[in-house]
């Protein structure tokens, strides 16, 4: 199969989602945090674990990556080499942004009574847990049409021409 | 690059507007939302100054519903167009699964739509992809005005890997969702 990322699409299997879910929830349990998301690069949310009625997560995550990317082209300016992590810090709630082998973001977001060392270490386990999982699914390349059916694509492009159209 | 999320039975894929400043972005992201059923749009979300060119981006998520068992979701991102914002441009970038290139036909903004697209498929080989093969649509927006080229001399500049082209006026709607199933149908031949 063509090993082009751009041509192949990550297929998170129900087992790792599983697994993806258990590190959001220990890391929300064990940081005393509020809310933890797991984006990809392009904004999708991959999995979340919190205040589980927020309506506003998929704006969050088109923001929240849309942040990473812009902070890491101000680190390549600046001649960063290594930037991974990303802390931002409002009034109420704080933001921690981690990035797992250039490919997801982890996200935590948690309170003043949290303190900022204990999320750093956590996180960083957390985000070598998440790094294994990653490798794991971009490892596994399973065919699509084992998991979409091959009558996908008709459907789907049926879908399209119902739904875009004055 | 797209994702499948098998357990929560989802798909994602994301579709940037790309093109110089003024072209007609933002308007084809306001069209598409004014347009599509209530249950399909979420919120247009715009980063923009004060005078409303877009600082960061617009975002649109639609919700195609449940085709063949998946959720199937579009994430639609317009860049800000003018030449300084060019590292803001790399950032929405990232992760793309389809890009539309929307093209100023005024005769005056040849040349922007020429830089333009060539700092596209720069920044589209520096994510390691071949511009030549990257799903694209060409949009020549802004049909009805009178100092519009004619469509044959613009392919001849901005399309000489013969992408799928479409001619629009996107404040008005004409062309604008023949554009989005072009590379709607790209995108998901691709997953
Ligand atoms: N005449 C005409 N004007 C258009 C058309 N599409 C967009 N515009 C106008 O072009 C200007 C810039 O549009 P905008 O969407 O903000 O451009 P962006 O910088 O690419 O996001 C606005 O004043 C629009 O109303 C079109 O098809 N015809
Ligand atoms: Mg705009």
């Amino acid at each position: 199969m063509a090993l082009d990322p751009q041509l192949t699409s990550l297929i998170v299997p129900p087992d790792e989602t599983t697994r993806i879910e258990d590190v959001l929830n220990r890391l929300v349990e064990e940081t005393g945090g509020n809310h933890a998301l797991l984006l990809d690069k392009s904004g999708q949310v991959i999995a979340c674990h919190g205040d589980a009625n927020r309506q506003d997560t998929t704006a969050l995550g088109a923001l929240i990556a849309g942040t990473f990317a812009s902070s890491r082209e101000v680190a390549k300016l600046l001649r960063e080499k290594d930037f991974k992590m990303l802390f931002q810090q409002g009034v109420r709630e704080n933001l921690f942004i981690a990035l797992i082998a250039d490919q997801w973001i982890l996200t935590i977001i948690f309170n003043k009574e949290t303190h900022i060392g204990l999320v750093k270490v956590l996180i960083k386990k957390a985000s070598e847990e998440l790094s294994a999982i990653l490798q794991r699914v971009r490892q596994s390349r399973r065919v699509r049409d084992d998991v979409l059916g091959a009558s996908f694509r008709t459907s789907m492009e049926d879908t399209i021409d119902l739904l875009f159209r004055d | 690059m797209a994702l499948i999320n098998v357990a929560a039975r989802e798909i994602h894929c994301k579709i940037v507007y790309y093109g110089p400043g003024m072209c007609g972005k933002t308007t084809n992201l306001q069209w598409i939302h004014g347009q599509v059923p209530q249950a399909t749009k979420g919120d247009l979300l715009s980063i923009a100054t004060e005078t409303e060119r877009t600082l960061f981006f617009d975002f649109l998520p639609l919700d195609l519903g449940k085709v063949r068992g998946f959720q199937t979701r579009f994430h639609l991102y317009t860049v800000p167009g003018q030449v300084l914002y060019e590292r803001t441009r790399v950032a929405v970038l990232n992760g793309v699964d389809g890009v539309v290139f929307v093209a100023d036909s005024q005769k005056s903004k040849l040349e922007e739509n020429v830089n333009s697209l060539k700092e596209l498929a720069r920044n589209i080989q520096k994510q390691g992809k071949k511009f030549q093969d990257f799903p694209l649509v060409l949009q020549y927006n802004k049909r009805d005005l009178p100092n519009a080229l004619p469509v044959p001399l613009m392919d001849k500049y901005l399309n000489p890997f013969k992408w799928p082209r479409f001619e629009a006026c996107a404040a008005s709607g004409p062309g604008v969702f023949d554009t989005l199933k072009g590379i709607s149908k790209i995108v998901i031949g691709k997953l």
